[in-house]
Order: structure tokens, then C-alpha cells, then sequence
């Protein structure tokens, strides 16, 4: 979804929320609450949604799932950033799917979107790598949930790093 | 490390109802699935579980509404953006 009207981005919320907890995730406040919000800031609208996938009550894994929406006509929004991670605090990485500053991006390496992938947290070997564009949060969720449930630090010598 | 997902398999042998009523629960949105590739498919166990126990999410209602805490993060902040990892400055 890339441009909705604000009814539809009403909808989307909840259904997102509804998709991480029939993976059976844990949605953490407020998001949990029975009412939920978008953030106005400025012009845009914002989600930040963090979500615990269930593990073992020493573990830690982190799913956060940011997007901003930027006003483009009566009742129209605009899909303008978004920030979709996993940190798995246990097998220490990090996998990210990035869309933001989206002028810069295109005009030095061609691609809108981009991945972020540490199987070491902190310590990248690449900044940014090429990706599929996510088509929503529930793509982004749904494909942060394949690389968890790997049980696996992710392979990111297996990228193409856009920086070469 | 507990079993994180199950396959449309052991979800079959759990359930004792062939693998293609699982397939078909799973295309009609009742089991919750992860399509990893077009043949390969992960039941996340702790959605299996809450949709076997009846547990359903519940439907949030939705406002909008101004921001109360100090400015978030800007989504990438802290990342080196294009202009830095190229040495270039507009």
C-alpha cells in the first residue's frame, strides 16, 4: 500500500496489529491497548509499533515496525518512509528493511529502498544492501518473521551490498 | 533453542487431518503461515497454539492523534546516508 485515504490508513493499523498477534507476538504498549493511535507530526502520520515474537523469558528478540505517511491531497497519504527491524539480542544480529531519504538514495545508488543486515550487531561489513521493496508492514513483519524463526544468524555475505 | 515453527506436516500429524486440509486452512487465513518460498511453509508454533486454543487478536479501534512525548526518532537516523558514504556534500 503506498497511498491511502485516511479511513484506509485507519484500517491498515489495526489490521498490522492483528497480523503480528496471530503469529502469536506479543504487541508492546500502547499498542496493546484496545485503542490505538496514529501520531500526527507535523503534516505526516506515524506508526511505531514494537512487537516481542514469543521466547523464553531470558531471551529478547525485538521486531519494530516505523512508517511514515505525508499528506498528498484531500483525504489522500502518501507512503513516505518506512523502518521495519528485527534485533535478536540472543544470536546477536540485526536485519532491517529501509525506506527513507529517498531522493539521495535514488540519486546516488538508484534504488529507493534498502537492507540493513549485521550477524553481528553493531558491525556491518556493508551500509546498506540491496533489497525488494516491502509492500506493507505485514510484508516487512511476515518477512522479519521468516529470517526469526530460521533460528539463524542471517547469511549477509549473500547480499549485494549497494555501497561496491 | 524451542521449536520456533512447525510444517504444514507436523501440523497435519497434530491435528490428524491430512496435509492438503492443512494447506487449505492455511489459504483461507485460519492457521496462520509464513511463506518462505512457493514451496516451503512455517507455522510460527505460538500462533498455532493461540489459534488451536481459540484465542483470537483482538480488533483494535483506531484514532488519530498529536504527538504527547518529544519527537521520535526520524526513521535512518544515525545511519550513514549516501552523501557521507560517498564523501559527497550538496
Amino acid at each position: 500500500m503506498i497511498e491511502a485515504t485516511t479511513d484506509e490508513l485507519l484500517g491498515y493499523l489495526a489490521d498490522v496489529i492483528e497480523y503480528a498477534e496471530r503469529y502469536g507476538a506479543i504487541v508492546a504498549p500502547p499498542y496493546d491497548a484496545p485503542e490505538v493511535e496514529w501520531t500526527r507530526e507535523g503534516e505526516c502520520l506515524a506508526m511505531d509499533i514494537e512487537i516481542r515474537p514469543p521466547v523464553g523469558r531470558r531471551a529478547r528478540v525485538d521486531i519494530t515496525l516505523a512508517e511514515r505517511w505525508r499528506p498528498i491531497g484531500a483525504d489522500r497519504w502518501e507512503l513516505d518512509e518506512y523502518s521495519y527491524e528485527l534485533r535478536d539480542f540472543v544470536l546477536d544480529y540485526r536485519r532491517a528493511f529501509h525506506q527513507h531519504d529517498r531522493e539521495d538514495f535514488v540519486r546516488f545508488f538508484g534504488v529507493a529502498t534498502h537492507e540493513h543486515c549485521e550477524s553481528v550487531r553493531g558491525r556491518p561489513t556493508c551500509d546498506h544492501y540491496a533489497g525488494v521493496p516491502c509492500r506493507d508492514a505485514r510484508d516487512g513483519l511476515e518477512r522479519l518473521y521468516v529470517i526469526w524463526t530460521a533460528g539463524a544468524k542471517p547469511d549477509c555475505s549473500q547480499m549485494r551490498c549497494i555501497e561496491d | 533453542m524451542d521449536r520456533l515453527y512447525y510444517t504444514p506436516k507436523e501440523v497435519a500429524e497434530i491435528l490428524r487431518i491430512s496435509d492438503d486440509a492443512v494447506l487449505d486452512l492455511i489459504g483461507r487465513h485460519e492457521i496462520p503461515a509464513l511463506r518462505v518460498s512457493a514451496r516451503i511453509i512455517r507455522i510460527p508454533v505460538a500462533g498455532f497454539d493461540a489459534w488451536r486454543d481459540g484465542r483470537r487478536p483482538l480488533r483494535r479501534r483506531v484514532r488519530i492523534a498529536d504527538a504527547s512525548e518529544p519527537k521520535r526518532p526520524k526513521i535512518g537516523d544515525g545511519e550513514r546516508l549516501p552523501e557521507r558514504a560517498l564523501g559527497l556534500r550538496r
